[in-house]
């Protein structure tokens, strides 16, 4: 075990002439000789099982301590900090990334929050040592409505008695602790739920039936877990916070892993878009490189440019949980709603480049299509994109009458990268969202910087006139429609929302980051042919044909010279 | 519709039982199972064969009972619906002979006919490691003997039943010079030829369709005889082209029985499932879903049936009508099983038997072949871009063939046999289908002042007309270039695709409302048209008002008729067959 140290998180842009640590670790992906290439983790997909040297590494790394709280002995300082720490695993493999990692985080913000003194330090060595924490929320009769569930705990003297299901949960049978969220009461409604972490080592066996592992498509290393518990014991101290306080407490939780997961997936469509463009250079077709064709040059480019526009809005929503901890229950859900979106979308147009290829499980190129089995699930954990929209809706309302188009000012360290922030603390995250944006405030407050902008002047105005109409038409709901129930109507509005809200990311990222050592993304081409997309998306601004040549210039030097395709392009191993 | 005009289709469904049933041969279970194991379909393969399958891969005018092209397209849909894996490892035979079929000899086609009804599996070896969509390209030569046999030597890979295929149909360079006139088909008789000529090449692992032989084979110095030469030499790519008109169009077949099967499971959960005390299919946004969905279903439907009997109508306009099909249909049905996956969750993604064998995310898996193969998503795109000229000339001269449209559309009416001599590589006398839109238009235009159809309908159709009426000008001005085609073509042919779904829609609409669809609640009042054009004027027009109504939502009641029925969603109808019926 690497002991840990709480350094504050150094800026992102030092020294991106050398790969992160984690990637320094696991060395170059594509190099057939490497226990942890590609080739290693293509055949732990096939077999279904995590890649057991991959393991071994994070173990050394003390991958464990990323999710543990400085004050409790961890590194979990930023957690925008924490998805770039990932995005290396996510970039190799999804399944390690969530099998051995980011799972321990769903399960482990609540008790950091909620549980008491004692559950903290136990949870923390558990991490510390490089155990894993499996987060039992939901079961197949409910899914994503968490709150019906059945799962029970109920009092018995001394003892909490645990009956009912969790199924389809990474690590269940696998995890030294596990946090159940279970029903203390039999009244419906938001307070008649409790957390409980369990010590899995100490649950009397008899009491427990485990049910076959679930596979899927995606991630088929995963130990996707179910577990029976029959009038099953535990200490009545397991419970963590207050009883009747789990459903707010999970909304928090949701709230980091909702910002984080999507962000340090940026990995995984990154290495993607560097397969491809390695077919793209090489491959002739018409006597001259894929690369060299319009059309190849003009889709991945754009998926690139949607690959930024993800990593703005992820890394700025991310920077909101330490920032603006009021509002980012809807800011997170629209990151979980239109991240996955936007990559997806990107990664079916590499797809369309790499052809044949895309389909292939072998070859060099055959992470591809690992890669996009293993991204819905990255995607659906705790929350698929229709959840997400069903939890910005109720809240958006009161955003666009209190919120938007005023001069509240959007806060510069939500976007200066460099800027070191508090430390993460989930108890200040609020369930509800307050009725400022001052994200998407930078949406109007650089639009007026940029106004005489021949390019940026009309396309940001035209977005502000989008957000101008979205305003009204919040403004005009019926009630109905100001609940998860509402009409699809009002879920378009949600994604116009989540579109605009990415626009102001870009926008904000753009302007507070002069210092960016990369030239190419302190300069507008970029950040127009973004704006662009996205304006595109919304059937407003200037009609554009393909993509501007700087940006796959850009593109190409970066693939060339091994540098992320993210914010920060830092070299890779 | 009170009988489904494929009768043939639906009892071949019959025989094939309820897939649902795990004691019949070709049932969900043992498809999910062999997928799992990455098992060729060996025993349902030869199911299909007992059941005459092979045979409707041959013309009648050959021995077999291919009739109308437009009927093996829906029995590939039905064999696609139970499993993609199944129908592309058996529907390859016709891939492999349809070379003979447009460009050999009576003699060679006949005996073709017989070895196919037969069994024989026929593969068709056109791509190369290093070349894939280019078919000129190609490396593996064929030398001439003294005898007039050739020698054949080269890779050819990715090759579905490379390696289960008796016979294999070969695409050869024969020609010192490159370019079109170099390339020759040369019909393998693999069974013939010496072990050490040719060497097998392992099936590669698949993203989808796991089970089937996608393979290659290296030819080193084989010999095979001059009989074996399909049509002249020097002839071999234009008898591709031509062929492929017909399998790219057929492809949609593919697409259809996928989208069959999303639509089924999705609206089946959604209509058990509760969340939030409701119904999932009463959740408006879960509704919405389903009903985009099923209209693009509808819409993908509506084109695939103008274009299956476009072979035998419009046989001269396949080069446009199989680009826009190849591409239009199989991009839209992979939209399809995307935004429907949403509506399932985690259950979208399990492999096994926790929730319906897994077919799911093997259907999104498989489907993904369906634009790759057989000319993928940018080749036909490619190729609308280099008709445009064409195009744009016709529709200034107003060269419509109404006779070919109207009967393409017309379910009902009797189709002229497929007269290969009648495909071109060059569109005459063009675009008809785009070009009926402004009579279709006026039509509907009548019909809602007699009240027929609502108004908002005949006021979409002009909508699109209108774009269409933009694509043709920007076609028109559209500079033909040879290599770096620019971007803006792309999209041109992708918007040039949409109308031409549209007209197809309206058309099929407008000649079959009254008679065949009079009592199916899908046609009155244009209830499927207005759907399916509402969602290609979503993508055509992105971002205009919302004028839609409810359109959409009237379609749901109709799907949940259907699917308590155990119909097929579908403008048709055509019943499922359920338990052992």
């Amino acid at each position: 075990m690497t002991t840990a140290s709480a350094a504050p998180a150094a800026s992102p842009f030092t020294d991106l002439g050398t790969p992160a640590a984690l990637e320094s670790r696991l060395g170059d992906p594509t190099d057939p000789g490497n226990p942890l290439g590609f080739a290693a983790f293509l055949n732990a997909d096939e077999r279904g099982d995590l890649l057991s040297a991959g393991e071994r590494v994070l173990d050394a790394y003390g991958l464990g301590a990323e999710f543990v709280p400085a004050a409790l002995g961890g590194r979990l300082g930023q957690a925008d900090h924490l998805a770039r720490v990932l995005r290396p695993l996510f970039r190799r493999d999804v399944a390690l990334a969530l099998g051995h990692g980011a799972s321990n985080l769903v399960g482990s913000v609540n008790v950091w929050s909620s549980g008491s003194a004692k559950q903290r330090r136990w949870l923390a060595d558990v991490l510390l040592r490089n155990g894993r924490v499996a987060a039992g929320y939901t079961d197949m009769s409910t899914g994503n409505d968490v709150s019906r569930t059945a799962f029970s705990a109920r009092v018995e003297r001394d003892s909490l008695v645990l009956n009912g299901r969790k199924e389809i949960i990474n690590n269940l049978a696998r995890a030294e602790a596990v946090t159940l969220l279970a029903r203390t009461r039999e009244e419906a409604g938001s307070r008649s739920h409790s957390m409980v972490l369990v010590d899995m080592a100490s649950v009397p066996r008899e009491r427990l039936r485990f049910l076959p592992r679930y596979r899927t498509s995606g991630v088929r290393a995963l130990y996707l877990g179910g577990l029976e518990f029959q009038d099953c014991p535990v200490p009545v101290t397991a419970v963590a916070g207050g009883f009747g306080e789990a459903m707010e407490t999970i909304l928090r939780a949701f709230q980091v892993t909702r910002a984080v997961l999507p962000a340090a997936a940026v990995g995984t469509v990154d290495q993607q878009l560097r397969t491809v463009m390695d077919f793209a250079v090489q491959r002739r077709l018409y006597g001259r490189a894929v690369s060299e064709l319009p059309h190849a040059r003009s889709l991945l480019a754009g998926a690139w440019l949607d690959l930024l526009v993800a990593d703005c809005l992820a890394t700025t929503v991310c920077r909101a949980l330490h920032v603006l901890p009021g509002q980012t229950s809807v800011y997170a859900a629209a990151v979980k709603y239109l991240v996955p979106t936007l990559m997806r979308e990107a990664v079916d147009a590499m797809a369309v480049v790499l052809g044949a290829r895309s389909f292939l499980r072998e070859g060099e190129h055959g992470v591809f299509q690992k890669h996009l089995r293993d991204l819905p699930v990255a995607s659906l954990v705790h929350a698929g994109g229709t959840v997400c929209q069903a939890t910005m809706i109720p809240q958006l309302p009161r955003m666009a009458r209190g919120g938007w188009l005023r001069d509240d000012g959007a806060p510069a360290e939500l976007f200066t990268m460099n800027r070191a922030l508090p430390e993460l603390d989930a108890e200040r995250l609020s369930v509800m969202a307050g009725r400022e944006d001052p994200l998407m405030a930078a949406l109007p407050e650089v639009a007026a910087e940029l106004a005489g902008d021949r390019v940026l002047g009309p396309l940001c105005a035209s977005l502000v006139g989008e957000l101008r109409r979205l305003k009204d038409q919040f403004g005009a709901l019926a009630p109905r429609d100001r609940t998860p129930v509402a009409s699809a109507g009002t879920f378009v509005l949600a994604e116009r929302y989540a579109v605009l809200l990415a626009a102001a990311a870009c926008l904000g990222v753009w302007r507070h980051n002069a210092d960016n050592p990369n030239p190419f993304l302190r300069d507008t081409a970029w950040l127009a042919a973004a704006l662009g997309r996205l304006a595109g998306r919304l059937g407003c601004g200037p009609e554009t044909d393909g993509v501007p040549e700087p940006v796959f210039a850009e593109l190409a030097r970066r693939h060339e010279t091994r540098r992320g395709f993210d914010l920060t392009g830092r070299r890779l191993a | 519709m009170t009988s489904a005009p494929y009768p043939a289709v639906l009892d071949f469904d019959r025989a094939l039982g309820d897939p649902d049933d795990a004691g019949r041969l070709f049932s969900y279970a043992r498809c999910g199972a062999l997928d799992d194991r990455e098992e060729f379909p060996v025993e349902i393969c030869r199911e299909l064969d007992f059941l005459g399958l092979p045979r409707h891969y041959v013309p009648a005018a050959y021995g077999g009972s291919l009739h109308r092209y437009d009927e093996v397209l829906q029995l590939m849909r039905a064999v696609a619906r139970r499993d993609l894996t199944v129908a592309i490892a058996h529907g390859k035979t016709f891939l492999g002979a349809v070379s003979v079929w447009v460009g050999g000899s009576e003699e060679q086609a006949r005996e073709l006919g017989r070895l196919v009804a037969d069994g024989t599996v026929v593969s068709w070896g056109l791509t190369e490691r290093d070349h894939g969509s280019d078919l000129l390209a190609g490396e593996v030569a064929a030398r001439r003997e003294p005898d007039g046999g050739y020698r054949l030597t080269g890779e050819k890979w990715l090759i579905n039943n490379a390696n289960r295929g008796q016979r294999i149909c070969v695409l050869a360079r024969t020609g010192e010079q490159g370019g079109a006139r170099a390339y020759s088909l040369l019909m393998v008789d693999k069974q013939s030829l010496r072990g050490d000529t040719y060497r097998p090449l392992p099936a590669v692992k698949l993203h989808g369709i796991r089970g089937a032989d996608i393979s290659g084979i290296a030819f080193t110095d084989a010999p095979v005889p001059a009989a074996a030469l399909i049509g002249a030499e020097g002839g071999g790519a234009e008898t591709v082209l031509k062929s492929l008109q017909l399998t790219r169009t057929l492809c949609a077949a593919l697409s259809l029985g996928a989208a069959d099967q999303a639509l089924g499971l999705a609206a089946g959960f959604a209509l058990e499932r509760h969340a939030y005390g409701s119904r999932l299919i009463d959740l408006p946004q879960t509704r919405h879903l389903i009903a985009r969905s099923y209209a693009d279903v509808l819409l993908a439907e509506a084109t695939t049936l103008v274009a299956g009997r476009a072979i035998h109508a419009l046989t001269g306009e396949l080069s446009v009508v199989s680009a826009v099909t190849k591409y239009f249909v199989p991009t839209l049905v992979d939209q399809v099983v995307s935004r429907l996956s949403t509506v399932l969750g985690a259950r979208s993604l399990l492999v096994g038997d926790t929730f319906e064998h897994g077919r799911f995310q093997k259907v999104q898996r498989d489907h993904r072949i369906v634009s790759i193969f057989d000319g993928n998503t940018v080749v036909n795109l490619h190729s609308l871009v280099n008709q445009f000229p064409q195009l744009a000339r016709q529709a200034r001269r107003g060269e419509v063939d109404r006779l070919g449209v109207e009967e393409a559309a017309t379910l009902t009416a009797e189709l002229p046999d497929f007269d290969r001599e009648r495909l071109s590589l060059l569109p005459r006398p063009g675009g008809s289908i785009v070009l009926s839109l402004a009579d279709g238009v006026a039509e509907l235009a009548e019909l809602a002042r007699q009240g027929v159809v609502p108004d908002s309908l005949a006021r979409n159709a002009e909508a699109i007309a209108a774009v269409a009426g933009e694509v043709g000008t920007a076609m028109a001005a559209h500079r033909p270039v040879a290599t770096d085609v620019p971007v803006a073509a792309f999209s041109l042919a992708e918007r040039y695709a949409r109308c031409f779904a549209a007209s197809a829609a309206i058309q099929l609409w407008l000649r079959n409302h009254a008679t065949a669809g009079a009592d199916h609640p899908l046609w009155q009042g244009g209830l499927w048209l207005e759907a399916v054009l509402v969602r290609l004027l979503d993508q055509l027009l992105p971002g205009r008002p919302d004028t839609d109504g409810d359109v959409l939502e009237r379609l749901v009641p109709v799907l949940i008729e259907q699917q308590g029925r155990g119909d097929l969603p579908s403008l048709l109808t055509h019943p499922l067959v359920k338990g052992r019926s």
